[in-house]
């Protein structure tokens, strides 16, 4: 029972600093995700140009110390780019960016059920993410700067690295870990209880449901990485032995526990994409998605398997043999739901009216790329044949496709659908169409011939490598290149389009896209559902 | 929401209290507890015994308690409750916070306005509005429910201007 008049104008358009720097709004929160991701991933994209540079030809031509190969370099940029894209752009951007923006807009919640907590959490992972960037400055190993232990901070490595590059590191996972579980929690109390009357949870659209799903990963999870971390820094720091075998410990221990967190993320990575991939499909297949239900519990079931087969990671450290029968079987069933959700997008444009704009070709483009990917996963699964592929460019090439151009594919197609809801402008079709097929042949020219390299036995995480490898390292740094070229041009179309776009309307898809924020006008006021919409006797949408 | 008219004369002529709608029911938060309770033991049991596991199990527990804490708190959000009561002499509007703080509004049913706005932000903005000074009410409901309520609201108060005023022996 505030004075209406006060209220009324506390809803007037705030400054430029205080919408953007002290923002509660879901979805101002949204688009400060999205931009900062966006950043972190040129940056993280850079650092891959100067390593598939410096893998272009055989010898080490770029990375030197006083004339003389710098393996440590190599190792910065390679722990740069992981801990980067992981922590810092990908989930950012798909949970952060697209989830802050629209889950609540899909379940009619007026915003997040806590909006200060979001905009902490926004800040924690820029805090984080300053970190992670300082991390590579800071004085680290081997008298240089950086760390170069790999993303997963394995100890014994982690824990002998001298200098406090590894601290800002572990630091700069532990803020981000504290953002991601507060966001997590957030977005779990707005789906359960913010939800519209009526809004039942199986007329939830899938891509809340895959945001809900994921919050839950990294509430279950991301408590386990912040322990295990938190250990590293007591054990370089305060004398502890919780991975020092001179001392009773384990560092088998701390794999374990890095992918039991680990394995969940990746899921955390992909889940979102698929949410988005189901509304795509279905917007432009004109028809509803194919079987909800089996969707939403497919998505449910890849959550719950992703907690039971993080030892697949680490066949090789010397699990016993039940262990690693046990890990290859339960892996293997994740294919079961992966292969519900690919053949319900088949089934779902299967006698459709399908209309082939952009965001339509990145997901076609996605199912392609990411059935490949989940196909070599179920080849790397196999306990006796990952003897052979451990550690080689064939797991590259495999968690690439997963992500590079899984996950990512489902970034840039989020961004393409729904750039004109958050903006109000469009994207000109032509460039877009343009940026899909040039970025679909050139990572696949990147990241193809990588099977090849690690069926040969080209080992990663190194600096050079044997003549023999040389024709398809080649191959694929050529193809990195021109990836980036896309890249660029794709970062002169936002810029562009934010511009110049042309305007747009409140639902630029026609009867296809039938959910909750293509009501809205685009881009929709700041506060929606201040007024809770009704959904009672309505049926679920996609 | 509810709504009970009465024709004794003591009590109002329209009574309604109002309340934001919260989605997850106790047994649904009972189960949500549940779960993410047996998720946080599934990395436990491989670590038993070690150091570690005490470490893990500290962070397992405060991220457990910190999910029952906030949607505890979603639920306290939730206890804002809105009481119109309309008399033949009197309009009174009741506000209380979770908090337990209390507003009040009244005015006389002769005066009081009631205006369904669409804003641009807000469809069916509901304002009861007397002598200079505008109250919402019910922002938390939908848009229908806020169309119903209105119409409720000025038929009480037509109700309430056309019957005899409890003068006396009333």
């Amino acid at each position: 029972m505030a004075d209406a008049t006060a209220h009324i104008e506390q809803h007037d358009q705030p400054g430029f600093f205080t919408r953007w720097f002290c923002s509660t709004n879901h979805k101002d929160i949204g688009i400060l995700y999205l931009w900062t991701a966006g950043i972190a991933g040129l940056i993280s994209v850079i650092m891959t140009m100067y390593m598939r540079l410096e893998l272009m030809e055989p010898g080490v031509q770029y990375m030197l110390l006083d004339g003389e190969p710098n393996g440590h370099v190599w190792n910065v940029m390679i722990t740069g780019h992981g801990i980067l894209m992981m922590f810092f752009v990908v989930i950012p951007a798909l949970f952060g960016g697209f989830g802050n923006y629209f889950m609540p807009l899909h379940i009619g919640a007026p915003d997040m059920a806590f909006p200060r907590l979001n905009n902490l959490s926004y800040w924690l992972y820029v805090c984080g993410t300053s970190l992670a960037l300082l991390s590579v400055f800071a004085p680290g190993g081997n008298g240089q700067t950086g760390s170069g232990v790999g993303w997963v901070l394995y100890a014994p490595l982690s824990t002998s690295e001298q200098g406090m590059s590894m601290d800002l590191a572990i630091f700069a996972v532990h803020v981000s870990g504290a953002s991601s579980i507060l966001g997590a929690i957030n977005i779990i109390a707005t789906f359960l209880n913010m939800r519209a009357p009526g809004m039942t949870l199986f007329k939830v659209p899938l891509f809340a449901w895959s945001i809900f799903v994921t919050a839950f990963l990294i509430l279950l999870s991301l408590p386990v990485l912040a322990g295990a971390i938190t250990m590293l820094l007591t054990d370089r720091n305060f004398g502890t032995t919780f991975f020092q075998p001179e001392g009773g410990g384990d560092p088998v221990l701390y794999q374990h526990l890095l992918w039991f967190f680990g394995h969940p993320e990746v899921y955390m990575l992909i889940l979102p994409s698929f949410g988005i991939v189901s509304h795509v499909i279905a917007t432009f297949s004109r028809k509803p998605i194919f079987g909800y239900l089996g969707m939403v519990f497919a998505i449910v079931s890849i959550g719950v398997l992703g907690f039971v087969v993080w030892a697949h990671h680490m066949y090789t450290v010397g699990m016993s043999l039940n262990a690693q029968a046990y890990f290859m079987l339960a892996t293997m069933v994740i294919a079961v739901p992966t292969g519900i959700k690919i053949f319900s997008w088949i089934a779902t444009m299967w006698g459709g009216s399908i209309e082939f704009r952009t965001p339509m070709l990145w997901a076609i483009g996605y199912i392609f790329l990411f059935t490949v990917g989940g196909v070599t996963g179920v080849m790397l699964a196999q306990a006796g044949a990952d003897r052979v592929y451990h550690d080689t460019y064939f797991v590259v090439a495999h968690f690439h496709y997963v992500m590079s151009l899984g996950a990512v594919f489902g970034i840039f197609m989020g961004i393409y659908y729904w750039f004109p809801k958050m903006t109000g402008r469009e994207i000109p079709e032509w460039a877009g169409k343009l940026h899909f097929w040039w970025m679909f042949i050139a990572s696949n020219i990147t990241f193809f011939p990588q099977h090849f390299l690690g069926l040969a036995g080209m080992p990663r995480r190194y600096i050079d490598y044997s003549a023999e490898f040389a024709g398809w390292n080649y191959v694929s740094s050529i193809g990195a290149f021109i990836s980036f070229a896309s890249f660029i041009f794709f970062i002169g179309l936002i810029f562009w389009s934010l511009a110049y776009g042309r305007r747009t309307v409140a639902n630029p898809y026609g009867e296809g896209a039938d959910t909750l924020e293509w009501t809205l006008p685009s881009p929709p006021p700041a506060h929606t559902f201040e007024t809770l919409p009704d959904f009672r006797g309505k049926p679920a949408s996609h | 929401m509810t709504a009970a008219v009465e024709n004794d004369p003591s009590d109002p002529l329209y009574d309604v209290t109002l309340w934001p709608h919260r989605s997850l029911s106790p047994r649904g938060f009972r189960l949500v507890m549940l779960v993410a309770a047996v998720g946080v033991c599934i990395p436990l049991i491989p670590i038993l015994g070690t150091n570690a596991a005490w470490v893990i199990a500290g962070f397992l527990l405060f991220d457990l308690a910190l999910l029952y804490g906030m949607l505890q708190l979603t639920y306290r959000s939730g206890r804002v409750r809105e009481h119109v009561r309309i008399w033949p002499d009197r309009v009174q509007v009741e506000r209380i916070e979770p908090n337990g703080r209390r507003r009040e509004w009244s005015a006389n049913p002769q005066w009081v306005r009631v205006e369904l706005v669409d804003t641009k932000r807000i469809e069916k903005y509901l304002i009861l509005a007397s002598s200079g000074r505008e109250i919402e009410l019910g922002a938390f409901l939908t848009p229908g429910e806020r169309s119903d309520l209105a119409r409720e609201i000025r038929q009480a108060l037509a109700n309430a201007v056309s019957h005899p005023m409890p003068q006396g022996s009333q």
